[in-house]
């Protein structure tokens, strides 16, 4: 170092210095998190999740060991070595942020993104669920991306647990945690099993994850997270048509007709909870309320209109000449 | 792999739209509307959407195998993705973060990843914490 600054690559030493600030300055300054005054009156001090599997990563493979400890928190237990060659990318040495996700569903649990807020992250963490958070640990010029699940937070301490490379409960300050959390555009998920929402977010986000989940794993294990979905968020529409549809896929028509119901009345102009209901009302020959619901959903402009329109000739076609 | 791919797009193709014909034109069904499909429904053209999907599938898989994955894993890979989540990697594979690039090749970047370590604004190096 001494023998640096006696030579002429002193200059260079300041221009590495001058680049330094420039960075910081790209960067912005590291200031603690804060939280908006309502929760930082509910959200208690601190808070750690023990019983967290840790499994420590080897070489690049964060992304997979994150997801064994998210999974094992959530009831799968399932170890590194399995889940590597379904979401590792040998040539990229690392893993992509939609095959963390895909690979949440192919294990039966639904991965829910999050919002990407300091508070999101306290919220779930105060309500049990582990958060698979994705980090660039240096600057964004050379990137150094790394995944690691958050598993508990320290207020007073000013400080996030994490389990993280092949370290477990890594005490990391909230300021530094954000900062290199921030690069990633707060990117987060929890894993959950079908039931369990998250502690946050909105509705549309969560009929999103709960969609994917269900065209991988089907409707009857979707079943579940719908019915949750529809008792914490009633007034939904989409909401109750979707648990319209797992129920009739399940074989409960009824529960369908009665969610399908539920959808209509929430939202008046849902054209296809209008069809989907008028369809099954036709099913069990009920045909006057299969009349008015089709009715309504081919007074409905969209792609289901036609649809609508066809049923419901063919319903008075049906009626006019009985077999 | 190429060739297969030459061949059965066009097949696919096909049957993509044959297969969506019926739905239109045929007698009514009992199927019900599904909720995939209204979530996704900016659709006038949902069967062409589909098709897309089905090569950005193709393709995605491709990608996957050229990175390393294994042949045999690759199709379960891809069948667990979303729509668009497909699309997205379809479009974007390569510039999507992942794992760690090299650091610390030059000595300015150690410098500076030391100096903002130091600050907290970045956690390249143990030692600091």
């Amino acid at each position: 170092m001494i023998r640096l600054l006696r030579q002429p690559g002193n200059a260079r030493l300041a221009g590495v210095f001058m680049l330094a600030l420039f960075m910081l300055s790209l960067a912005g300054c590291a200031s603690t998190p804060s939280l908006s005054p309502e929760a930082a009156r509910t959200l208690p001090q601190q808070t750690l999740l023990d019983d967290v599997p840790f499994h420590g990563q080897r070489d690049y493979q964060c992304g997979p060991a994150s997801l064994a400890m998210a999974l094992g928190a959530s009831g799968v237990s399932i170890d590194v070595d399995t889940l590597i060659p379904q979401v590792f990318l040998p040539d990229r040495e690392g893993s992509v942020q939609p095959e963390m996700l895909a690979t949440v569903r192919r294990h039966g649990r639904i991965a829910f993104p999050l919002e990407g807020s300091f508070e999101a992250l306290l919220a779930e963490l105060d309500a049990g669920h582990p958060v698979v958070v994705m980090q660039n640990l240096s600057l964004p010029l050379w990137p150094v991306w790394h995944y690691a699940v958050a598993i508990g937070y320290d207020r007073p301490a000013e400080e996030m647990i994490l389990h993280s490379g092949t370290t477990p409960k890594q005490r990391v300050a909230f300021n530094r945690f954000d900062a290199t959390w921030a690069r990633s555009d707060r990117w987060a998920f929890v894993a959950l099993p079908p039931g369990d929402l998250p502690a946050g977010g909105d509705v549309d986000s969560a009929i999103q994850a709960i969609t994917d989940f269900e065209s991988v794993q089907g409707a009857e294990a979707a079943l579940p997270a719908w019915n949750a979905l529809a008792e914490r968020h009633p007034r939904s529409a989409m909401t109750r048509f979707a648990q319209g549809n797992a129920r009739y896929a399940t074989g409960d028509e009824d529960g369908a007709i009665i969610a399908f119901r539920a959808a209509t009345h929430a939202d008046t102009e849902l054209a296809p909870a209008w069809l989907n209901l008028g369809l099954l009302f036709k099913a069990q020959g009920n045909i006057e309320r299969a009349r008015h619901a089709l009715e309504q959903a081919a007074t409905l402009p969209g792609p289901w209109q036609s649809r609508a329109q066809e049923e419901l000739a063919s319903l008075e076609q049906g009626e006019e000449s009985p077999r | 792999m190429k060739r297969l791919s030459r061949l059965l797009s066009p097949l696919l193709i096909a049957a993509l739209v044959i297969g969506s014909l019926p739905a239109v034109a045929a007698a009514p069904n009992s199927e019900l509307v599904g909720t995939a499909a209204v979530l996704d429904a900016s659709t006038i053209q949902q069967d062409r959407e589909h098709i897309r999907d089905v090569l950005a599938r193709e393709d995605v898989q491709r990608q996957l195998q050229l990175q390393g994955v294994d042949a045999d894993e690759v199709q379960a890979r891809v069948a667990a993705l979303s729509d668009a989540e497909v699309s997205e990697m379809a479009d974007r594979l390569d510039q999507m973060p992942a794992g760690a690039s090299v650091v610390g090749a030059l000595f300015a970047v150690f410098v500076i990843l030391l100096v903002t370590d130091i600050l907290g604004l970045t956690s390249v190096y143990p030692f600091t914490r």
